[in-house]
């Protein structure tokens, strides 16, 4: 039976943003702008040639409420789906992280602790492994799915990569939401707090943001994108390969 | 440090005598009682409070009604299955854990205090503070060294240094090393001059 909180495609958008705003994170992701007007999911979902199935499944991920149904996904889907990851880290590198760096330097201008200094480099480096991981995605991962995607509808790409696959992607990935809860536990519980206060508290917002974002973004890509990507790859095996 | 009862239930002596041997050298174990039946199993249960039962898991099979209603009625005590044959995992998934045979004494050390100390009745206080040897662990761990390195200095298994890590990661919510290294800094474990 339906309940009332499901997301269905008559759902309206504006509704479900009112109670879950950081759905506002996802339209971004898929380059959808405010204001929705009365748009339901359908009608947004046609307006942007969004298959619905994929998009109330992201909608569901954003509303926490846990599990994927199983999703009949086509070629088209994955090249939406590699759309709205790039736009994603866009929004990481671009925004947030930059957000970030400049919190932690503000906050170490006002407490002269020794570890602030310590914890400007710990975020620093991490953003450069962040930075790293999302390269490797919008190089070669991303570039290897349209591959797979024109491959399933026999139309040329400039690369062939015949000697990649989605398990040395697989093989790649490592986790980069660890390092965000490791800072947001030394500010929360161990770094002495000395005039930041305002400060710190802005920077635990934005690293929850960032946080819910990249968990929802990992499982896009572990439980959707490569799922779909395998299947692509299984269905048009390159011969020789 | 807070003592332990232990009763080992297996109806091989080699296997009885053999982990009661070693468990005896075990710091904090006060006592190990080893029986062969369930039904002796049970009678203890009845007169004594015990941490934990290191179990054959070919009882789960054949008493199955009567560990679930033990389990229901010590709901403190851990349950680990002692492993030296291939068993379902549908068998060892009711247990808390389970310790291999082959094990060594350091990992089985290791293992037995994991699951003794994830007691959930302590307060949170007690959880959160770090052991003496797992404070020894994470200050080697910010200056740098490997967990090898780590495991030569302080004459334990690597694998001991691993399961110090994990509590480590456990109590403090911080799993990188160079997020653990911060911490060490705010706990005057390490000073700057270290790192």
């Amino acid at each position: 039976m339906k309940s009332k909180n499901d997301v269905h495609p008559d759902s309206k958008l504006a509704e479900i943003i009112i109670n879950h705003p950081y759905i506002i994170l996802m339209l971004e992701h898929f380059e959808i702008s405010l204001p929705v007007q009365d748009l339901s999911i359908s009608q947004i979902c046609e307006k942007y040639s969004i298959n619905k199935a994929l998009f109330i499944a992201f909608t569901n991920l954003y509303c926490n409420k846990k599990g994927i149904p199983p999703l009949k996904l086509t070629a088209d889907d994955a090249l939406t789906i590699t759309r709205f990851l790039a736009t994603s880290h866009r929004y990481y590198s671009e925004q947030i992280y930059p957000e970030i760096t400049q919190l932690i330097e503000q906050m170490s201008l006002q407490n002269n602790h020794r570890e602030m200094k310590l914890v400007s480099v710990f975020f620093a480096d991490y953003f450069k492994e962040v930075t790293a991981h999302f390269d490797y995605e919008n190089q070669i991962f991303h570039p290897y799915v349209d591959c797979l995607v024109a491959r399933d509808k026999g139309t040329a790409h400039k690369e062939n990569y015949m000697d990649y696959s989605v398990s040395q992607y697989q093989d790649h990935h490592d986790d980069i939401e660890i390092k965000l809860t490791d800072l947001k536990n030394l500010l929360i519980k161990y770094l002495p707090v000395h005039n930041d206060q305002l400060i710190r508290r802005k920077l635990l917002f934005l690293l929850s943001e960032v946080e819910f974002d990249l968990n929802i973004h990992s499982k896009i890509e572990e439980l959707i994108l490569i799922p779909l990507a395998i299947e692509l790859e299984n269905k048009n095996k390159v011969v020789g390969k | 440090m807070k003592h332990t009862h232990i009763i080992i239930l297996d109806d091989a002596p080699v296997i009885r005598e053999g982990l009661k041997s070693i468990l005896d050298s075990l710091r904090n174990v006060h006592e190990v009682t080893t029986v062969s039946t369930f039904d002796e199993l049970t009678h203890l249960l009845k007169h004594k409070d015990y941490q934990m039962v290191l179990i054959n898991p070919h009882y789960l099979h054949s008493h199955q009604n009567q560990l679930q209603q033990l389990r229901s009625q010590h709901s403190n005590i851990k349950w680990i299955g002692v492993q030296y044959t291939v068993f379902p995992e549908e068998l060892i998934g009711k247990l808390d854990g389970m310790v291999d045979v082959f094990d060594n004494q350091d990992t089985l050390f290791a293992k037995l205090n994991k699951w003794l100390d994830d007691n959930p009745n302590e307060t949170s206080q007690n959880k959160e503070s770090l052991t003496a040897r797992e404070t020894d662990v994470l200050r080697l761990l910010a200056m740098g060294k490997s967990n090898k390195e780590i495991a030569d200095e302080l004459k334990i298994s690597t694998n001991t240094v691993i399961t110090h890590r994990k509590n480590i990661s456990q109590k403090t919510g911080i799993k990188s090393v160079s997020g653990l290294t911060i911490y060490a800094v705010t706990q005057n474990l390490i000073s700057l001059d270290d790192y």
